[in-house]
């Protein structure tokens, strides 16, 4: 393209000359350029090459170490090397890794501060919720613990998506209950009781046993029932059943399962601080069994240990008030008790049902008076005292 | 042949003159053939300025990133792969490094000192465009072993440089005119530096903000191609990811942008304290015996590696990997605030050691530190906040870019552009806005100019001619004070106007709505060969005065008045009306700063 200027110009012969010349040299230079660019695309390609492949080969090196130093609980030399291992190759699962070995490492901030920017790329990363969960129970953030616990319960999880959503639900149960939130607690631990199949005794048994710790000894005995029943009953099952039926006054069903749990093949390899709180159990159980005046037993049989009661309480009560401070506060109990005919007879208390309920209400009162002012009881009266708390309970089945 | 250099040593700073001996000595001959060129291939400059600018691009791009690899190979080699505290080499590397680039620098390399900005700068507005050749494979050699060896220094300006030089070296070799070739300097700074950030419009922005100082449409085009060149390379090796990925941050509430403006403010305060530091720091080790020059390097180095072994090996090199940690919220606030001023401290003692490596890396280091810092402070107190401490960081960067190296433009850009995150425009313009203000009211020279003057050299201050309010034609333009005639006024009649007037000019209104400024003595010659009655119109030459107007600069009148004089100046809205009259007298007065 020529412009306006260039317009009839005439060249001499030597600048026409000169023009090719200028021609030949631009398209050689041009050239010349073309090949140099060529040579330095080539050795750029090379250095980058070896040094890519090399940045691979360190990436999953320190990656591994990372994770190796993870698992074997050091988690501060897993810190450096998968630091190091993003730097050459960075990957979500090396950043999760990471923060989580920072968690480990009590570096609790920097581990909230990596998993809080995780989660604002991924809000609904199952296993980064439930990071940050733990580090917000860790720094004491409870309001912020649960929404995260919750969060984690809604999100995405990789592999088992069921089980890990369980593991969650209980631990945030088990969170819920060291925060004394045991209605919140029983709530999720009963969710993850119906989600768990009945097969499944070690989550259903596990769950039981929280549902203990939140109080809630029904839905617990209810479970180790359910799972005691399965073909194979697992000695934890029987032993959780026994334990949950003692505290709740059901001593019949404990002795039940409690003999049991003696009686299984496995009993023999329970560790003895185990075995030995399951025979005193069992024993109590027993023992109030024998004292307990059941509404269905023969009216004799029910005379005599109403009789034998009110001996225990009365021992207890004259025992009690010898102390000069507890005197005046078993005056109302001094009293009831004096209104009782000083004399009766097993055929009196069998025709007077009226006056053996009486009688036994008295023991009962006696003897939670007494533990309250005196202490607690020991022998045959501690025993009264627990058929006192719920004599409803002891024979239900 | 001399090598041309803006910081040969401190005491003797090399003359522009002698340095560049060697274009000056071939100035005869090579009028002489541009004389020729001009004659039998007009336009060949222009044709081969657009397809050099591509050839420039893609060599910058490819010798980036060779140079980019060179870095992480020397700093693999020299500080393992996975460098960390307690480290004896951390201390010894960067001293080693520091004494074999000062040996290097002072026997074989004196124009690889310093960044490379200034020096690009001195090639374009001192030496015709030319950076040599040893300048180039000085600074690659230099440079990537400084910054892979721990020193605290960044890439992106030696990249600068070495765009710059090849740019030079490829239009030197294709014998282009002198004035084609100081414009490929800046075409070549802008391919290095798009190819250091992986972006082309900043890069293009700051060439023009920092090194040409105007938009020129001459030069704009090439700038694009060379960038565009340099940018494809680059994502071609290293891929098209930008280079910081932050989570997106949706900025709703307006009242957030108070705590950005914290940010601004803060970033508005360190940033003249890191300019103080070195504009101290660097001249006084420059003034120390010529042979300290070639410990100083090494001192720097184990002082730096000192601030790494002793638990921050962070703030050694480059840090681009640091500041992702950043952007990615992995850092409490504390160890922030400390990674912010040690760095500081580790760039000064690099920098001013005349260690060759440049100031945008560890100025993004700096404010992203800050920022990050910033954020989680304020998100600590006000947990409502949206932003997260990641969009700080990078609002942080764009901030100390903005108030350190003073290029408001470019630092937005840089930031969307290396973030690929256009959510925080708002904030980062604000936060910039205020930390530019902030730190010029501060530091009015900017930190380029500062290293200017400490190298004896007076190169245009691109700030101050942003800040340079020009005048206008309406600054001087004077009432009407001479007749004004129509062309059918007979010559008689304008003569006795301009004898009543007392006046040496007449504005002549023709017919077709132009003018003519008609002086005495035309009048005079006029009357000795036509009648008196005749119109004045005829009195005239075929030319007219300009159509000048208020709003004009005031330097295009400046070249009329060899011609006319007095020059009519018309209202744009109402052609034909005159707004008043300009003599060279009440320009020139208006110069000299009369009214």
């Amino acid at each position: 393209m020529m412009n306006s200027s260039q317009v009839g110009v005439v060249l001499t012969p030597e600048e026409r000359l000169a023009r090719r010349r200028l021609i030949l040299r631009d398209a050689v230079s041009l050239l010349t350029l073309f090949l140099i660019t060529v040579v330095l695309f080539i050795l750029t390609w090379l250095l980058h090459r070896s040094f890519t492949d090399h940045e691979a080969l360190l990436g999953q090196r320190w990656k591994a170490r990372g994770v190796a130093a993870l698992h074997a609980g050091n988690p501060r030399a897993a810190i450096e090397s998968l630091r190091s291992a993003l730097a050459y190759v960075p990957s979500r699962d090396t950043e999760v890794d990471l923060a989580t070995a920072l968690a480990e490492a009590g570096r609790t901030q920097e581990a909230f501060a990596y998993f809080n920017t995780l989660r604002e790329s991924a809000p609904g990363d199952g296993m980064i919720n439930l990071q940050l969960a733990r580090l917000a129970a860790k720094q004491g953030n409870e309001q912020l613990a649960i929404l995260r616990y919750q969060s984690a319960l809604d999100g995405t999880w990789e592999g088992n998506g069921y089980e890990r959503r369980r593991e969650v639900r209980l631990e945030m149960a088990g969170y819920l209950i060291t925060r004394h939130q045991d209605d919140k607690a029983r709530a999720q631990l009963l969710i993850a009781a119906s989600n768990a199949s009945t097969d499944d005794a070690a989550a259903q048994t596990r769950i039981a046993g929280m549902l203990e710790q939140a109080q809630d000894l029904s839905d617990a005995l209810n479970i180790y029932r359910a799972v005691a029943n399965l073909h194979s009953a697992p000695l934890t099952a029987l032993e959780g059943a026994g334990r949950a039926a003692f505290n709740l006054g059901m001593y019949r069903v404990a002795v039940a399962y409690l003999s049991r749990e003696f009686a299984s093949p496995g009993a023999a390899s329970l560790p003895a601080q185990a075995k030995g709180a399951d025979q005193n159990m069992l024993d109590t159980a027993n023992r109030v069994l024998l004292l307990d005046p059941a509404d269905d037993l023969p009216a004799r049989v029910r005379a005599e240990r109403t009789l034998t009661d009110r001996n225990l309480a009365r021992a207890r009560l004259t025992a009690c008030a010898a102390s000069p401070s507890a005197s005046p506060k078993l005056a109302p109990l001094v009293t009831r008790w004096n209104q009782l005919p000083q004399k009766m007879s097993l055929y009196q208390l069998e025709q007077q049902p009226d006056l053996n309920q009486t009688i036994l209400q008295l023991v009962y009162d006696t003897e939670k008076l007494t533990a309250q002012i005196c202490g607690a009881p020991t022998g045959d009266n501690a025993v009264l005292l627990r058929i006192a708390q719920n004599p409803g309970a002891v024979e239900q089945e | 042949m001399p090598e041309p250099t803006t910081q040969s040593t401190a005491a003797e700073p090399v003359s522009p003159g002698l340095a560049d001996a060697g274009p000056e000595s071939a100035s005869g001959k090579e009028s002489s053939f541009a004389a020729t060129l001009e004659r039998i291939a007009p336009t060949r400059d222009e044709r081969l300025f657009l397809v050099l600018s591509i050839f420039i691009g893609v060599m910058s791009g490819l010798l980036v990133v060779a140079f980019r690899i060179a870095i992480d190979w020397i700093k693999l080699l020299t500080l393992g792969s996975a460098p960390h505290a307690y480290q004896l080499r951390l201390i010894f590397v960067p001293a080693i490094a520091g004494l074999v680039v000062a040996a290097l620098v002072m026997w074989f390399f004196p124009a690889a000192r310093g960044s490379g900005v200034n020096q690009t700068k001195a090639a374009l507005y001192v030496y015709d465009g030319y950076i040599s050749m040893r300048t180039v494979i000085g600074k690659f050699i230099t440079a990537a072993l400084a910054i892979g060896a721990g020193h605290s220094l960044g890439p992106e300006d030696p990249s600068l440089q070495i765009g710059a030089g090849v740019a030079s070296i490829i239009a030197r070799k294709l014998n282009m005119s002198r004035r084609r070739l100081r414009m490929f300097a800046p075409i070549g700074a802008a391919a290095g530096l798009a190819a250091a950030f992986n972006a082309p419009i900043s890069a293009i922005l700051f060439v023009i903000e920092e090194v040409i100082g105007s938009w020129s449409a001459a030069v704009l085009g090439s700038l694009v191609l060379a960038a565009i060149s340099s940018v494809v390379v680059v994502k071609w090796f290293l891929g098209a990811e930008p280079m910081f990925q932050i989570p997106v941050a949706n900025f709703k509430d307006p009242r957030e942008l108070l705590a950005y403006a914290v940010l601004g403010v803060i970033g508005g305060l360190l940033a003249p304290l890191f300019s103080a530091l070195l504009g101290f720091l660097r001249p006084r080790m420059r003034a120390l015996p010529k042979w300290s020059l070639y410990l100083q390097p090494a001192v720097a180095g184990l002082m730096v590696g000192a601030i790494g072994y002793f638990g921050f090996p962070q703030v050694m090199g480059v840090g681009y990997d640091i500041i992702d940690q950043a952007l990615h919220g992995q850092f409490i606030w504390q160890v922030l605030i400390a990674l912010t001023l040690l760095k500081l401290l580790a760039t000064t003692l690099s920098f001013s050691s005349g260690t060759p490596g440049g100031m945008f890396a560890p100025t993004l280091f700096i404010g992203a530190m800050l920022g990050g810092a910033v954020g989680a402070f304020e998100k600590h107190f006000f947990p409502g906040l949206a932003g997260t401490v990641g969009t700080y960081a990078l609002v942080g960067m764009g901030v100390l870019f903005a108030g350190f190296l003073r290029a408001p433009l470019t630092s937005v850009f840089m930031v969307l552009e290396i973030s690929g995150n256009s959510d925080i425009i708002l904030p980062l313009i604000l936060a910039n806005t205020l930390a530019f203000l902030i730190s010029r009211s501060l530091q009015p020279v900017g930190i380029f100019e500062i290293f200017t003057h400490q190298d004896g050299l007076d190169l245009p201050s691109m700030e101050e001619q942003r800040e340079e309010s020009s005048l206008h034609i309406e600054d001087a333009v004077q009432p009407v004070d001479v007749p004004v005639v129509r062309g059918s006024d007979s010559l008689q009649s304008v003569a006795d106007l301009m004898a009543q007037a007392k006046a040496h000019a007449c504005l002549v209104r023709l017919p077709d709505g132009s003018w003519y400024a008609l002086s005495a003595e035309d009048l005079t010659a006029a009357s000795a060969t036509l009648t008196p009655d005749a119109p004045v119109q005829r009195a005239l030459k075929p030319d007219r005065v300009p159509q000048l107007f208020p709003d004009m600069p005031l330097d295009t009148a400046l070249h009329h008045f060899p011609r006319w004089p007095v020059l009519p100046i018309q209202n744009r809205a109402s052609r034909g009306t005159l707004e008043g009259v300009l003599t060279l007298d009440d320009v020139l007065t208006r110069y000299r700063g009369g009214h």
